[in-house]
């Protein structure tokens, strides 16, 4: 199965050692190299744990929101929306790109995830 | 280093207030320096602790506030931000100026005024700690972290609902026993997990943690005086010392850690306060513990050396918590019921260890109580304090 993935949310490969540093940061976590290729970040993955959160922050008008960490099968871990009526943990989901935030009229492009 | 101890210990009431922040801030250091009886010995520095000023009451520079307040001219004076790890982070910051020989008093005041702001306001504020880019955009805050972070370890470990149910229980029935507890009523198993109506006494807030198990939103402040060993000896006071304090951090965004259910920066930060202090996890009489969701208090006494890891929830069950228990955590009420002005937590905790450790906390003082441990845990885990404190004998 084809992985999709999505220019706009990307991670910093390391280029001395080939650690994905999501989010990105200056300085690699794994080896302290200074060099990094930017890497499109998504694919199929499973639930590693997730929540529905009634206790939000500003910018939503929802009751709850479904958030959810899931495990990509490279190994990365990534935080973003669950849209799934059915959430479990280690179900297999993929991910998507919608708006995830909307503060103002600037809406916010990020990860959400669906039954793979 | 030269040793640091704690000379006198106040705070507010936690709840909601009229005062104005630094009226907060100020009342409890008036309390903290009244009972250290300082007599004509001069407060050298002010640190004050707070997280959200800043934003939410639209003020800075609160050392400078504080100092004017009290008229405690020409003190040095600052302020330290570090998130819900503010209180022990300028507690910290006291010690390091004491400890140096730079100063020989020092005020550290921890003070929080947030129920200014309406609860989305004030969620949000809090939740501006976390990752910006990886959590932050998606609607991440603290309860959702916590939630994330309770269904793994129920998962891991066999933790109930009722476990957490049990934390809420305890720390609610101290609270009825501390007058600055915020909340002061005992709650029931029936009425927040197993009665019908249960589901709307106690709602979900970040599934599967409900309202009882999330601390409420408080104002308050709480203060310490630290003095060097020459001024300690002056005074008449028992003698709590300052005997070991870590710190340590972890990556920002939680998904990233190794092992998303081991708070290693509190097993870090707890390990070195212990080698500091020269002592062990088993030598401590009583524990205050960072509980703003009730999980945190279960993982946080594994992290911390008390219980094995998987084994918390087995311990609080068998009452070993209690205030009657071998080790009582969270005499005070914890954050769950004493309440959480953010910035005035980790000064708190303090307060409390310091007035278990002189035999002055009243209807719940710990028997013969000489080793205090606090956890003041900053961000989801990615920046704790821990500090021990030893009263030492006459």
């Amino acid at each position: 199965m084809s992985a999709p993935v999505h220019a706009a949310v990307t991670a910093g490969k390391c280029t001395s050692c080939g650690t994905v540093n999501y989010p990105k940061r200056l300085v690699c976590k794994k080896c302290k190299g200074e060099s990094f290729e930017t890497v499109a970040v998504g694919g199929v993955g499973k639930v590693l744990t997730y929540t529905d959160v009634y206790a939000l922050a500003i910018d939503y008008e929802t009751r709850y929101l479904r958030l959810a960490i899931v495990e990509l099968e490279d190994g990365l871990r990534v935080t973003g929306q669950l849209l799934d009526e059915n959430p479990k943990l280690g179900k297999r989901v993929k991910t998507t790109i919608g708006i995830v935030r909307e503060p103002g009229d600037k809406p916010i492009l990020g990860l959400q995830f669906v039954p793979a | 280093m030269n040793p640091v101890y704690i000379a006198g210990a106040g705070m507010t009431r936690f709840g909601r207030s009229e005062w104005s922040l630094i009226r907060l801030a100020g009342e409890a250091s008036l309390a903290a320096l009244r009972h250290a009886q300082l007599g004509e010995i001069p407060v050298d520095g002010v640190v004050v602790a707070n997280m959200g000023a800043a934003r939410v009451n639209k003020q800075t520079a609160l050392g400078s506030a504080l100092v004017d307040q009290l008229a405690l001219y020409p003190a040095m004076a600052e302020a330290v931000e570090n998130g819900p790890a503010s209180g022990a982070s300028a507690f910290k910051v006291g010690c390091q100026a004491i400890a140096s020989g730079m100063a020989d008093v020092v005020l550290v005041t921890g003070v929080e005024r947030m129920r200014v702001v309406n609860g989305l306001e004030g969620t949000d504020f809090v939740a501006s700690l976390s990752q910006p880019e990886a959590e932050y955009i998606y609607g991440v805050t603290l309860p959702s972290l916590a939630g994330m972070f309770t269904r793994l370890l129920m998962d891991k470990y066999g933790i109930e609902r009722k476990h957490l149910a049990m934390v809420a229980i305890k720390n609610h029935f101290n609270a009825t026993k501390n007058p600055y507890a915020h909340i002061q009523q005992t709650v029931t198993m029936e009425g927040i997990l197993t009665a019908p109506e249960a589901i709307v006494n106690n709602p979900p807030i970040a599934e599967p943690l409900h309202m009882f198990d999330c601390c409420p939103v408080s104002d308050g402040a709480a203060s310490v005086v630290l003095v060097s060993e020459s001024i300690a000896k002056k005074l008449r006071a028992p003698k709590v010392r300052v005997a070991g304090l870590g710190q340590a951090t972890d990556t920002h965004a939680v998904q990233e850690r190794e092992d998303p259910t081991d708070l290693k920066a509190v097993r870090l930060a707890s390990e070195k306060a212990f080698d500091m202090a020269g002592l062990k996890p088993a030598d401590v009489d009583v524990a205050e513990l960072h509980d703003a969701f009730t999980i945190l208090e279960i993982a946080e006494s594994e992290a911390a050396g008390f219980f094995p890891r998987g084994e918390g929830h087995k311990a609080l069950e068998r009452g070993e918590t209690a205030l009657d228990g071998k080790l009582p955590i969270n005499p005070s009420g914890g954050l769950k019921a004493k309440g959480h002005p953010v910035g005035a937590t980790g000064v708190a905790h303090l307060v409390e260890l310091t007035w278990q450790l002189r035999g002055e906390a009243e209807d719940r003082q710990i028997p013969a109580a000489s080793v205090g441990y606090a956890c003041n845990f900053g961000g989801f885990g990615n920046n704790v304090v821990a500090t021990v404190l030893k009263r030492e004998a006459e």
